[in-house]
């Protein structure tokens, strides 16, 4: 019960600490919220792209033509025992020639196509590594896959997530020192109340915790404001994005954003983390009791 | 009855640093300081809050919170050690009745005379109850009149059973009270006299 009340001291005192703050709280607020809306956009976009290659990857196809004179079905077996392999279907080489006579309308030729097999696989990662495979059985002619698309989305995801990384590092270290400055402020505007606190002896931490607590605070309300500028453009663009997505690859699934819950509670933590230390770290300097 | 006694001295003669010393705002370059039998120069810093609190502190500048009532700035420190409301309400009003501002409760230090805001000071020193309270040049800014009345009060409070040590130049109030007067010069105790006077041009004789 005593810490509660002690709890409930520390509180008021952090409310008092943030009025007198007036101003400089929004700044902060404004410096670390752009922060974590930086952040929490990439990590969003890299999430929502690594959704996007990983549903590539399942529309995406290698084909595999055969040698004539071997049973297509027996083949067929021998790839779906291959690591990474979801399906495999088997287009025989008549069916292929009639396709192409009804499309294209071409001359009555012998038929000129290989049998077929057409294989997905559970991750863009692995189309490589399986065409490789492909490429060591005797039976398979050819392999043909259109690897340049996913190969450019997964290199774009790993510049966002590099980029992402440098520009959150950069602002989140100006975070620390707006952070830093503002509760700096604070103590010297409560320099004599501090003075004095110390004078009657009250504990330390009672004294620091307070500043600790508004630097939270400040983290908080930055990763609240943060969430809600990312959901509202993912909201906005969502529906554009998926339509495109939805042209380009017919089969693909349209849930492919990553989930704003889960960005919440990093950028809550992160900005109540960033929060804490920049004021723990200055208060822990510019308070000697 | 609790000690009562003066330090006295021309200005540099080392009356605050003793203070200063006693309450560990300072630390002496060489030498011990013995509080209750406790060396408290060997203190932890993060004992010294527990030591501040068994010692009530009276300061020339009353260093009184100007955003808080009497009320709130008597009450602070226990508010802040976590004591329960009711009583809070009941020490505090204690407190008041003794330096007698039970109806400035709701005033701020602004509002208030030199000698009511020192009052102030003094109810929050004895508020948690300490068995000393130091009080250092605690009528430099007040008027000779208001200054009897200051001292006389902390006498009263010694009367209930405090120590009470009060460093002062003021040569009226410590030939009023004739009580135990220690004489400071250039740092040294030069006399420590029971019911003393203070003479400025003989204080390196303490009579």
């Amino acid at each position: 019960m005593r810490q509660l009340r002690i709890l409930a001291g520390v509180a008021t005192e952090t409310v008092q600490g943030l009025k007198q703050g007036g101003w400089s709280n929004w700044l902060v607020v404004s410096i670390l919220a752009i922060a974590l809306t930086i952040f929490g956009g990439v990590l969003q976009l890299t999430m929502t792209l690594k959704n996007v290659v990983s549903a590539w990857g399942s529309q995406l196809e290698i084909s595999a033509y055969l040698k004539d004179g071997f049973d297509p079905r027996t083949v067929a077996k021998e790839v779906s025992q291959l690591p990474n392999v979801k399906l495999v279907e088997i287009v025989p080489k008549e069916v292929a020639w009639q396709e192409m006579q009804a499309a294209f309308k071409v001359a009555a030729l012998n038929n000129p196509l290989p049998n077929t097999l057409h294989i997905q696989l559970n991750s863009v990662d692995s189309v490589e590594r399986t065409a490789k495979s492909l490429r060591a059985i005797n039976t398979i002619e050819h392999v043909r896959y259109p690897l340049t698309v996913a190969q450019n989305l997964n290199r774009f995801r790993h510049f966002i997530e590099a980029a992402g990384i440098a520009v959150t590092a950069a602002l989140t270290a100006a975070t620390l020192m707006v952070i830093g400055n503002t509760i700096q402020l604070v103590i010297q505007s409560r320099n004599r109340e501090i003075e004095i606190q110390s004078l009657m002896g009250v504990n330390p931490w009672y004294i620091k915790g307070p500043l600790v607590l508004q630097g939270i605070i400040y983290g908080v309300v930055s990763a609240i404001l943060a969430t809600s500028v990312i959901w509202a453009t993912d909201t906005y663009i969502d529906c554009y994005v998926t339509g495109q997505l939805i042209g380009f690859m017919p089969l693909i699934q349209s849930n492919l954003g990553y989930g704003m819950l889960p960005t919440f509670i990093v950028l809550l933590l992160l900005g109540a983390t960033v929060g804490a230390s920049g004021s723990a770290w200055t208060s822990g300097r510019f308070i000697k009791i | 009855m609790g000690e009562f006694a003066f330090i006295v001295g021309p200005s540099g003669a080392g009356k605050s640093t003793i203070m200063r010393l006693l309450y560990r705002e300072e630390k002496p370059a060489a030498g011990q300081v013995f509080i209750g039998g406790i060396d408290i120069t060997r203190l932890d810093r993060n004992q010294v809050p527990l030591l501040r609190r068994r010692l009530g502190i009276v300061f020339q500048d009353y260093k009184l919170l100007p955003k808080q009532t009497v009320y709130d700035n008597v009450a602070y420190i226990l508010r802040a050690l976590g004591v329960d409301a009711n009583e809070i309400s009941k020490r505090v009003s204690s407190a008041l009745c003794v330096v007698n501002l039970e109806n400035k409760v709701d005033a701020y230090p602004g509002e208030l005379s030199g000698g009511e805001q020192q009052r102030v000071g003094i109810a929050r020193a004895i508020v948690n109850g300490p068995p000393v309270v130091l009080a250092d040049e605690p009528t430099g800014n007040l008027d000779p009149v208001t200054s009897l009345e200051i001292v006389q009060l902390l006498e009263k409070i010694s009367q209930r059973g405090t120590t009470v040590l009060i460093s002062t130049h003021d040569q009226f109030i410590v030939n009023s009270l004739r009580r135990r007067v220690i004489s400071l010069k250039q740092g040294k105790v030069v006399a420590d006299v029971d019911s003393g006077i203070y003479e400025m041009e003989a204080n390196s004789q303490g009579l």
